[in-house]
């Protein structure tokens, strides 16, 4: 039945799908993880690094850039300085995306005079890629993004959009592949204790991806924004660091399970 | 004559046959030309068994030749990588032979130094109890090369004392549930078995309406017909490239009868996967 509905994106199915949605969703989970949290005076976004080719330039390949100053998006590109999104997916339909976003981002802000805020920037994402849901001839996107950042009124905000151009608010939520594995972790862990303070919002966001990461830390690309101050990239080292730390209180929390079954 | 969606009008096929069936045979004669191509066509897709290390040719099937009593089959990367990574590295194995095919979709390789990128299939015996046959498959068999390999392979007669296991993978899209997909928690594991497996499967058994496909079908059907213990645990998941989750889905299954005495390290099993992954990641850019 699939195969007669599926080819024009214009066409719903006689039970209701919009199979390319469906399929360009199956695209995203091609893509690598990307894991967002909100916590209280912080938000981080981490995303899976793909190892790059021999002859490769590395710099081209990075995951984590800006739309604005506070803009963040996981492909995460730089908006603005308050807003970090990430777009896990197709490479070349996020590329498009960000350069939307960014020409959307400096509009807003000739026009009203104000940056972006987080939900209008996410709107308008989720608007453009609703349009190629409903156009002749054109595919959706086949991206899913996690917007991350503060407004004015200095509330931490994370959005997730899909191809279908939806889009809603999470506490945490992960996106790309074995994103269901990771999302179950945060289900879990995502405590009022994991996110109590800065150190341990970060630490929960790397021990969500090394669920899913093979080789560990080295394979992880970290950026948080914490309220009234710019983006952060965490360096490879950093990251080394609280993997690290992860470890050893990993390490120390079996002891204590050992001794007390003992 | 039928409309399609696209509004162009196409002749529908007419069972009942016309008065231009005559002509259209005269057309259809076969000439000397057509027969040549044909020869050379199934001379190309043939199926061939043979020993790398002396590169002569197996005259009988491979059972016959090193008859056994457990066969273990690796189709797909994924359970090649899972097979090489926990069964292979517990023993020592020798290559008894290696299967040539050549179809649209592979080709199979002549490198010695066999990598989870490249196509092949190889068997093995383990040295210690030539009575275990392991197969590593990681080559597309087209279906009309699957009687042959099932005849290279298994031979045309019963084999008895004899159980086989296949491992495989599917993509869960292929997977057909009333419930909703993104409620199955992907990689997930189905059994399917001929009547006369008699041990519980190490995981929930297939329902219907699903299949299975290509050649893990094929011996499945082979071992039916042959009343051979057989069980095949097909993984759906969603990445059909090679990838870790989906191969340490198939950890249940090292409980089993039949790899249970062939596992010996598990904590170096899964070192030596993370080392096959790293190894042979092939990046592609077209995904973030």
């Amino acid at each position: 039945m699939a195969s007669r509905y599926d080819r024009a994106i214009t066409v719903f199915s006689p039970d209701g799908h919009l199979f390319q949605v469906e399929y360009a969703q199956e695209a995203v989970k091609k893509g690598s993880t990307a894991v967002g949290i909100r916590g209280t005076d912080i938000v981080v976004l981490g995303v899976e690094k793909k190892s790059v080719a021999k002859l490769q330039d590395e710099r081209t390949v990075r995951k984590i850039c800006a739309l604005d100053d506070h803009v963040c998006m996981a492909f995460a590109v730089i908006l603005f300085c308050n807003v970090l999104p990430t777009f896990i997916g197709l490479t070349a339909d996020a590329r498009v995306v960000i350069n939307r976003s960014r020409v959307e981002c400096q509009s807003y802000k000739l026009t009203v005079e104000d940056p972006v805020t987080v939900e209008y920037i996410t709107r308008f994402i989720a608007t453009l890629k609703q349009k190629y849901t409903q156009s002749n001839g054109r595919r959706p996107f086949g991206i899913s993004a996690l917007i991350v950042g503060f407004d004015d009124d200095g509330i931490p905000r994370l959005y997730q959009t899909d191809p279908s151009g939806t889009y809603h608010a999470w506490k945490a939520n992960a996106i790309g592949r074995s994103a269901k594995t990771v999302r179950e972790f945060l289900e879990k862990n995502y405590t009022e204790d994991a996110i109590a303070n800065d150190s341990e919002a970060i630490k929960l966001a790397i021990r969500a991806l090394l669920e899913v990461v093979q080789s560990g830390g080295k394979n992880i690309e970290l950026a948080i924004i914490r309220r009234n101050q710019p983006l952060k990239m965490f360096s490879a080292k950093e990251i080394e660091l609280q993997v690290t730390e992860i470890e050893k209180e990993k390490e120390e929390a079996e002891k204590k399970k050992s001794k007390k079954t003992t | 004559m039928a409309a399609t969606f696209f509004g162009e009008v196409v002749k529908a096929p007419c069972r009942a046959g016309t008065e231009d069936q005559e002509e259209e045979e005269e057309g259809r004669r076969e000439t000397a030309e057509d027969r040549e191509v044909r020869r050379q066509l199934a001379r190309k897709r043939e199926v061939r068994l043979f020993r790398r290390q002396t590169k002569t040719s197996l005259d009988v099937s491979l059972l016959e030749k090193y008859p056994c009593s457990k066969f273990i089959i690796a189709i797909g990367n994924n359970a090649v990588a899972f097979l090489s990574s926990f069964v292979m590295n517990s023993g020592v194995w020798e290559e008894v032979g290696c299967a040539k095919l050549w179809n649209e979709w592979c080709r199979t390789t002549d490198t010695t130094h066999l990598s989870p990128a490249e196509a092949f299939c190889v068997f093995y015996h383990l040295k210690s109890s030539p009575s275990v046959l392991l197969c590593q498959c990681s080559c597309y068999v087209a279906e009309d090369q699957q009687y042959q390999w099932l005849e290279k392979v298994f031979g045309s007669c019963a084999r008895k004392n004899m159980q086989v296991t296949l491992l495989t993978c599917r993509h869960v899209t292929d997977y057909k549930t009333s419930e909703s997909i993104s409620s199955l928690h992907s990689p997930f594991l189905k059994a399917l078995k001929t009547q006369n497996f008699k041990e519980p499967p190490c995981c929930s058994l297939l329902e219907q309406p699903n299949i299975v496909h290509d050649l893990p079908a094929a011996v499945l059907s082979y071992c039916q017909v042959w009343k051979i213990p057989a069980v095949l645990y097909l993984c759906y998941t969603d990445v059909m490239k090679l990838d870790l989750i989906t191969v340490e889905a198939f950890k249940p299954i090292l409980s089993s009868r039949s790899l249970k005495g062939l596992v010996k390290n598990i904590p170096q099993s899964t070192e030596i996967l993370k080392k096959l992954m790293t190894t042979n990641e092939i990046q592609s850019n077209i995904y973030t």
